[in-house]
């Protein structure tokens, strides 16, 4: 076995390849975690097209990713509470580092390079004192370089404002701890929040929820190239409650929480596992699995204005007029534009997050 | 103007229960498991009050065995997490547990400190922080020596009496409820102001509620004093100040196997093949003599309780995997287990 320090050494070669692009890896639209035919577990490059641009290996099963803005690496996360996360060449298939977390702390399975790709973040959990944190590492190496708290409990999805000075992080308010698996403990007191953070680690900005509704936990995020944030919401409450699972956010401004007709937004199951924006800012996207139903609200309006029913549908991302989707089925295609485009089937059970790869220019 | 697209059909399994036979299923946990679940409780939670009230000294044996048996007559419904149990968090009112922040002793505390008059107060009382009510609270006051002589005796028995007395109110309130509304939302899915759409729904809030107390009584009531083999946690075991940790895993096993038996009536090899995973996990519990869990602490006792955590997630596993499928509620590769 190669000791720690050469292997390192190896790798910062691999990263420090100045050529490669997301180009070399078959030019994917989007990562995203699935279960193969098999019941082996994949990171997946995928087309906006519904074709696969590349498969690679994990070691079990996934969460989300991150894509690095310029080169074609990815951090693909273990399913939380997992420990470690895994840097994947995707254009050479190579694992490149592996990120560890320290004694007592787990990733929550979501990440974010900075603007420059020099810098990444990722959700942690403090399990012991019950407290979020923010583990920040030099991609030169993948060391861990600092950390800083991240405004909450269960901090889940983090997402880089389009400034690239701040982080955005979406406190999702639950305690867990290991020696319980994914049990939740603390739902009557739970209280979730979306934090703003600079780059550095310095707290901006701590929006709440209105005190009916904390247990709406905030877990994931969509951010707008105006910097409007769009967080999707699950809720751990009262079943007969039907309490909105979409918000919208502006710096500095009070959040405006958006929900459709009390028939349709019983249907989503109290329950959205992801959110999207489209390409062109005006319309936002989130998807129950529970309820096999994804919601589009138009954004000017604030109105649901479309309804797509697909079993397991949870992966949603920005396309050109619209949405890709995926679900757990093996289905993937495209939404809210005029029509619902052909579905593709794949023998991969996608997981639940479509990562976005970001675009040059 | 809204716009409705369906992409894909799901498709059921080919053993998939009747739909007319759910009609029966759902009456079945209702009549047998539901409702008298609930009524004993209210029946036991009185008989606590009452004691309370007759004599409210932490080691008075009557108010003591009164206190064991609500307990015992919770864990026969606290697994019925749905509707009433969650209207104003009712639940949560009676059994705050776990408490990894300590909000209940810090709570009891406070109200201790300030000689709070709300205990005089039975409306009142509901408005008391959920960690200073119900029978983790009431726990603290009868067991843990930190509560036997903190502020005035008369002010303590006021609050033991407060407790009792709250418990047996939320008892009423969420049998009452059950009585007078959910029953019937739950037996007519489809009509009216009933929260599911079919009998689909219905059966699959109640296989939902086995699943998931299931997964709190191996991951939590278990997972919670195992910790890790180098950090073994005896004392966050689930009411451990009472003596009740393996009381609470075998009473909630007794309710679970019962609500999975009505579930998989008209399926003779689930049925006993669920039968012989609960008898394992039972036996298991019934011969591990280790009341507290304590022995988690020592490689060998440790060992124990892990195979009856083990045991526990083959019934989970066995649910998941035949009964699910059976009541045609089995859940996608996201929708099972989201994030």
């Amino acid at each position: 076995m190669p000791n720690r320090r050469t292997f390192l050494a190896g790798l910062s070669a691999a990263v420090l390849s100045p050529t490669a692009s997301w180009a070399a890896a078959g030019a994917p639209d989007f990562l995203s975690g699935a279960r193969t035919a098999g019941g082996s577990y994949v990171l997946a490059g995928l087309r906006g097209t519904g074709e696969v641009a590349f498969t690679l290996d994990l070691p079990g099963r996934g969460h989300a990713a991150a894509a690095h803005p310029v080169r074609p690496l990815a951090v693909a996360f273990a399913r939380r509470p997992g420990t470690f996360a895994i840097v994947l060449d995707c254009a050479s298939g190579d694992v490149i580092a592996r990120l560890e977390a320290p004694e007592g702390r787990h990733f929550y399975g979501h990440g974010v390079f900075s603007a420059e790709g020099d810098i990444f973040y990722a959700t942690e959990h403090d399990y012991e004192a019950g407290q979020g944190v923010i583990s920040v590492w030099n991609t030169s190496d993948f060391t861990r370089r600092d950390e800083f708290p991240s405004g909450g409990v269960g901090p889940h999805d983090i997402a880089l404002m389009p400034s690239g000075h701040r982080l955005v992080i979406a406190n999702g308010g639950i305690e867990t701890h290991p020696d319980s698996g994914r049990a939740k403990l603390n739902i009557p007191t739970m209280r979730p929040n979306l934090s703003y953070f600079g780059i550095d680690g310095g707290r901006v900005e701590t929006v709440e929820l209105e005190g009916a509704l904390h247990k709406n936990s905030i877990r994931h995020l969509a951010v707008r190239s105006d910097g409007l944030v769009a967080f999707a919401m699950q809720w751990q409450g009262d079943g007969s409650v039907e309490p909105p699972l979409l918000g919208l956010h502006k710096a500095g401004a009070q959040p405006q929480l958006l929900q459709a007709a009390p028939e349709d937004q019983r249907r989503m199951m109290g329950y959205a596992g992801s959110v999207s924006i489209s390409s062109d800012g005006t319309l936002a996207a989130i998807s129950s699995p529970l309820g096999g139903l994804a919601h589009v609200y138009e954004l000017g309006t604030g109105k649901m204005v479309a309804e797509y029913e697909a079993s397991d549908i949870c992966g949603l991302g920005p396309v050109k007029g619209g949405f890709f989707f995926t679900t757990g089925t093996g289905a993937s295609g495209r939404i809210g534009g005029s029509d619902v485009t052909d579905a593709a089937t794949s023998r991969l059970s996608w997981d639940n997050h479509l990562v976005a790869i970001p675009k040059p220019g | 103007m809204l716009r409705r697209f369906l992409i894909l059909f799901t498709l059921l399994g080919p053993f998939a229960a009747a739909a007319g036979e759910h009609a029966d299923r759902i009456a079945a946990v209702l009549d047998r498991h539901i409702l008298p679940g609930f009524t004993r409780f209210a029946a036991e939670a009185e008989v606590l009050k009452d004691a309370a009230e007759a004599d409210c000294a932490p080691r008075s044996p009557a108010l003591r065995a009164a206190y064991h048996a609500a307990f015992d007559a919770w864990l026969g419904v606290s697994h019925l997490r749905f509707g009433p149990t969650e209207a104003e968090d009712r639940a949560f009112a009676l059994a705050f547990w776990p408490d990894t922040k300590g909000f209940t002793p810090k709570s009891l505390g406070s109200l201790i400190a300030a000689e709070d008059p709300v205990v005089n107060d039975p409306a009142g009382f509901d408005h008391v922080s959920i960690a200073a009510r119900g029978f983790f609270a009431l726990e603290f006051m009868l067991y843990d020596p930190g509560f036997a002589d903190q502020g005035r005796p008369a002010y303590r028995c006021a609050l033991i009496r407060a407790i009792a007395r709250d418990i047996d109110a939320n008892a009423d309130a969420i049998l009452d409820d059950w009585q007078t509304r959910y029953a019937d939302l739950l037996r007519n899915p489809g009509k009216g102001e009933s929260p599911y759409r079919s009998e689909e729904e219905a059966v699959q809030e109640l296989f939902k509620a086995l699943l998931a107390g299931l997964q709190f009584t191996s991951d939590t009531r278990l997972g919670r004093p195992l910790g890790t083999f180098d950090r073994p946690r005896p004392n966050r075991a689930e009411a451990h100040r009472s003596g009740r940790p393996l009381r609470d895993v075998a009473m909630s096993l007794e309710a679970l196997d019962a609500l999975a038996g009505l579930l998989a009536q008209g399926h003779p090899a689930t049925t006993a093949a669920l039968r012989a995973a609960f008898d394992e996990a039972r036996s298991l519990a019934a011969g591990l003599d280790d009341p507290t869990f304590a022995g988690v602490a020592n490689p060998q006792g440790r060992l124990r309780v892990e195979i009856l955590q083990q045991s526990i997630d083959r019934i989970r596993a066995l649910s998941g995997a035949e009964l699910g499928p059976f009541l045609g509620v089995a859940a996608g590769f996201n929708a099972l287990d989201g994030d």
